[in-house]
């Protein structure tokens, strides 16, 4: 018989290294020959989009087309540290970085660009479309290239650190603030259980994610389906199978991963509600996505057929046994 | 050692390999062409799809000498004239990309299955690509990418 139920997951998580442990993320910004602007981070680009957003975040505090920012990510020995791509900490931690950097060079923009104005002050000095100019004469202007080219015997630069501060949780009390920001996660499912086989279809997935500011939806969306995918083999297919210490299944043939078959469209909700710490108010995402999923999926089992999964992966000889099981009790056997 | 002839990417190549030389190997070791990713090395993950004369196959498990008078395309052959294959732009256009490892043999996948049916339903995109593991993207993206490299290809 094929039973239908449905499921709900939330979480909140924590990003960053937290509970106390250093994190800090650092970012350099740099005037180039030709005018463009140099980002020197030293970040990975591990397929999450990092590249993509420090460009952007860039970009917009600086008040420039993302052509005209060049980034330097690899070179350890030009790119200052920025830390790991891990924690879920890029976007928000470096991204706060790269900020003040920014924020920062602008402030030396315009004391190069008070000097080759002949101003005496900085004062009313902005700096917007690759141009340093005086707001109230807008006469008195002058382009990065030009900044570039009166100045190339001097280097002009910047650095923006974060620090990520955190509190130790109290083991006795449970006490602390050990995190900071919190990334928010739901996730429904309605799924199909075959009571004679104990094959698991999902038939409706639905997962909203908290994002602070999509500073990049498109690749909001791309971690909120991994995430999804990963959940899913996580809690129907993989299993090591650890027999004394020893993984058994070594190969894609025994350890199960999600294909394209298995995986199911997926209705994304992107929230967006500015975190005021955070650079244009985004927070990661990374592994947030994939922590509501496992319980919604799980719950929708429950709602289905009345069992609790505790053992995974929830694979049809777990679950055909726990319906047995679940049967034979409610038979006084 | 055994002499072959295949034609890679619309060139052709006459070369001297080990009787023991697998596809894959000739196609990056010795003619260069390190689109070809090699994951699991056993035909599971189908990192190295190539197409070989209209059928994608995972490189790992043809025989070099296989290979011998056949027609192969990686993905460094999509592209033409310095212009993007549709599949090749969709997927950046979409954000169907991630970490990228699977992606040559992904787009290689869908290229063929476009070739032989270019009006495929979502199923058939889906086990076009269902060789192809990838742990980042769930493949949702990859999807939506076919739908806009057939929009590409009917010049919209």
């Amino acid at each position: 018989m094929k039973k239908r139920g449905r499921g709900i997951g939330l979480s909140f998580y924590g990003t960053g290294y937290g509970n106390g442990f250093p994190d800090v993320s650092k970012a350099r910004v740099k005037l180039l020959e030709d005018g463009k602007v140099g980002l020197f981070v030293g970040g990975a680009e591990v397929g999450q989009g990092a590249k993509t957003v420090f460009v952007q975040i860039a970009a917009e505090t600086l008040d420039l087309y993302t052509e005209n920012i060049h980034l330097e990510m690899e070179d350890t020995d030009i790119t200052p540290d920025s830390g790991t791509a891990a924690a879920t900490r890029q976007t928000y931690n470096t991204g706060n970085a790269i900020k003040i950097a920014c924020e920062n060079f602008m402030e030396k923009l315009k004391e190069y660009g008070r000097r080759a104005l002949k101003l005496n002050s900085t004062a009313g000095l902005k700096v917007e479309k690759g141009e340093v100019y005086l707001e109230i004469f807008p006469q008195k202007s002058i382009s990065f290239r030009e900044l570039a080219e009166m100045y190339k015997e001097e280097t002009i630069e910047a650095e923006g650190e974060f620090i990520a501060q955190t509190v130790e949780m109290d083991p006795e009390t449970g006490q602390g603030a050990p995190y900071w920001p919190y990334t928010f996660s739901a996730c429904g499912v309605e799924v199909e259980v075959d009571t004679l086989t104990g094959q698991v279809d999902i038939l409706k997935a639905r997962l909203v994610q908290d994002v602070g500011r999509a500073i990049n939806p498109a690749m909001v969306e791309g971690q909120m389906d991994g995430g999804f995918a990963m959940a899913l083999g996580y809690i129907l297919f993989e299993d090591l199978n650890l027999v004394k210490g020893k993984m058994k299944n070594m190969k894609f043939s025994k350890y199960l991963i999600p294909t394209a078959m298995d995986m199911v469209e997926v209705e994304n909700i992107i929230v967006e509600e500015p975190e005021s710490t955070a650079p244009f108010g985004a927070k990661g995402i990374g592994e947030p996505v994939m922590i509501p999923v496992g319980p919604a999926i799980l719950n929708a089992i429950y709602d289905a057929v009345g069992v609790r999964i505790t053992e995974l992966p929830a694979t049809p000889e777990r679950l055909i046994k726990a319906i047995e099981e679940a049967e034979r009790r409610a038979n006084g056997g | 050692m055994i002499d072959i002839r295949l034609t890679v990417n619309g060139k052709e190549y006459s070369l001297s390999i080990e009787e023991d030389k697998r596809l894959i190997d000739v196609l990056r070791e010795d003619l260069g062409f390190i689109g070809v990713m090699e994951g699991c090395g056993e035909g599971e993950c189908g990192a190295c799809t190539v197409i070989m004369d209209g059928k994608t196959v995972n490189s790992c498990l043809v025989m070099g000498f296989q290979a011998n008078g056949k027609n192969i395309i990686t993905i460094e052959g999509l592209a033409k004239d310095g212009k993007l294959d549709p599949v090749q732009q969709a997927f950046i256009d979409v954000g169907a990309v991630q970490c990228g490892f699977c992606i040559p043999g992904a787009i290689l996948s869908i290229r063929a299955l476009l070739n032989e049916n270019p009006k495929p339903t979502e199923e058939e995109i889906r086990e076009s690509i269902s060789g192809n593991l990838c742990r980042c993207t769930g493949y949702n993206k990859m999807l939506e990418a076919v739908e806009r490299a057939r929009r590409y290809e009917n010049g919209a």
